[in-house]
């Protein structure tokens, strides 16, 4: 496993959604493993990935569901938007049809979601300039108007995926901060830790098996 | 299976298997490993499978090796009962389906594959059918998914490396002709590695209905609009593990992990994108022997 102990003081839920095709599972890989996977295979269902990051010197461990884009797979994939405290709405910036379904993916994410789910809109393949399809600008005011963080990344040069992911983290850790998150609400997709001294997840042996580890 | 080294997927000894390729490099890599006996090349680096890197590459500790001889005597029995395949099928059916645990001799698995899904039967009852098919140009809502997704599948293999290559072109003709054969299903991403695995051993009509009837015999549902076959096949898998491994139902819960978040990948794929590559045949051996019971096992097993 990582090499990050477990001394991290609260957990995030992410989802990321979007079409096919527009680099979600890419994006991830960049930024839980710094590297780019070209080929990268669809996604089929919903895979995961965590991160530890740093925000305003507070460990924060980012649990990722990263989900199918294709239309019918939704059906299974609706089921992890519950409990998010993050979503990563994913277009392709080169390709408009992908930035037109976004007041879909948008409704299915606000109805799924709770009112506190900070959602970033992420325009992925920026390095693709040549090729692009939609502005910038439109972009940022489709985001405004929603009331959704923004940014252009690449998933292939890595450019901003870094930001992607801390920004909408900031986000929730200011929620917290100022009281608008109810970490007690079941759904609020954060979980809090007391940093734990020896750092141990797995650590209380004494039980057999019966819910064990609390987390 | 024998113990061998693949050359380099380029010299064929054997002419059993069919061909599929026109270029005879694609297809023939695993006889051409496995039939001769020499160990030879160290320096090229695709594998036994056709594999040249990536997760699904072989590793040589994690296939037991067979005498060549008992290859040879399984290849007989399996020449004989494909020559007479319906009298095996109607009256020996257990002996085949031990024959299919113990694994197909790589160099029939193509042919014994086609003749255990009917793909051989579906064929002959729609001459012309492919090639009809094919022929369409496909509605271009599917051809549009479906040429984002062929560079994605076992970009490893070198039959699906390059660029619009055969493997790719042959994957495209496959899943469009699927389109078109079914419009009301269309296409589903997970067809894509379940095809590209076919075409590894069949040429692409062959593919085709062996893909017809993984489709609409073996998992039907699975990939149709709304997934309910795959879902309730999870609440399955499920419940039969809380039987077979309380200790594992119960940490899954209290995690909650559902069935759906590891489950749906394995199925939908046969389990071609999560096992090594010696196993994923083996199991679709079996699999394409005995129906979906078998991926329930070894989704238990796992």
């Amino acid at each position: 496993m990582a090499t990050a102990p477990y001394n991290y003081s609260y957990i995030f839920k992410y989802i990321i959604i979007g079409d096919m095709g527009v680099g979600k599972s890419c994006l991830l890989h960049q930024f839980t493993e710094k590297k780019f996977m070209a080929d990268c295979p669809h996604t089929i269902g919903v895979e995961f990935g965590t991160r530890i990051i740093e925000v305003s010197g507070q460990k924060i461990k980012l649990q990722i569901w990263d989900t199918a884009g294709q239309e019918r797979f939704r059906a299974v994939t609706r089921s992890y938007y519950r409990g998010a405290a993050g979503a990563l709405m994913v277009y392709d910036i080169t390709r408009r049809s992908t930035y037109n379904h976004l007041s879909s993916w948008l409704t299915d994410a606000r109805n799924l979601t709770n009112p506190n789910t900070v959602i970033i809109l992420i325009g992925n393949k920026a390095d693709l300039e040549a090729q692009r399809d939609v502005t910038y600008e439109e972009a940022k005011q489709f985001a405004e108007e929603n009331g959704l963080l923004f940014l252009e990344a690449s998933a292939k040069t890595g450019e901003n995926v870094e930001d992607a992911f801390l920004e909408a983290a900031k986000k929730i850790y200011q929620n917290i901060q100022d009281g608008s998150l109810d970490l007690n609400a079941a759904e609020s997709g954060v979980q809090h830790k007391p940093s734990a001294p020896q750092g141990g997840r797995l650590t209380s042996e004494p039980q057999p098996q019966k819910e064990g580890c609390g987390c | 299976m024998a113990k061998t080294e693949q050359r380099n997927g380029l010299d064929v000894r054997e002419s059993n298997m069919k061909e599929l390729s026109d270029n005879g490099k694609s297809i023939k890599h695993e006889l051409a490993s496995e039939v001769n006996g020499n160990a030879i090349n160290e320096e090229t680096s695709v594998d036994r499978y056709g594999f040249t890197g990536g997760a699904q590459q072989y590793s040589a500790e994690t296939v037991e090796d067979l005498p060549i001889e008992v290859l040879r005597q399984r290849e007989a029995k399996w020449l004989e009962m494909l020559n007479s395949w319906d009298k095996w099928m109607a009256k020996k059916h257990k002996k085949l389906k031990e024959r299919c645990q113990k694994g197909i001799p790589p160099s029939l698995r193509g042919r014994a594959w086609l003749y255990l899904t009917g793909g051989k039967v579906k064929r002959e009852q729609n001459k012309g059918k492919f090639q009809e098919l094919d022929d369409q140009p496909g509605d271009p809502k599917w051809v549009d998914i479906i040429e984002r997704d062929l560079h994605r599948q076992f970009p490893f293999h070198e039959m699906f490396a390059a660029r619009g290559g055969h493997g790719q072109q042959d994957l495209f003709r496959v899943l469009k002709a699927y389109t078109l054969h079914r419009p009301d299903e269309g296409y589903c991403q997970a067809q894509a590695p379940i095809a590209a695995v076919l075409l590894m051993h069949l040429p692409a009509e062959d593919a085709f209905w062996v893909l017809v009837q993984i489709c609409e015999k073996y998992l039907p549902g699975y990939y149709s609009k709304g997934l309910e076959a795959i879902q309730l096949d999870g609440e399955i898998l499920h419940a039969l593990l809380k039987k077979v491994s309380p200790v594992a139902y119960r940490h899954l819960e209290n995690q909650k992990v559902g069935p759906i978040l590891y489950m749906t990948e394995w199925f939908m794929c046969a389990f071609s994108r999560t096992l090594p590559w010696a196993s994923v045949l083996r199991v679709w051996d079996m699999f394409l022997c005995e129906g979906v019971k078998i991926l329930f096992r070894v989704g238990l097993v796992l």
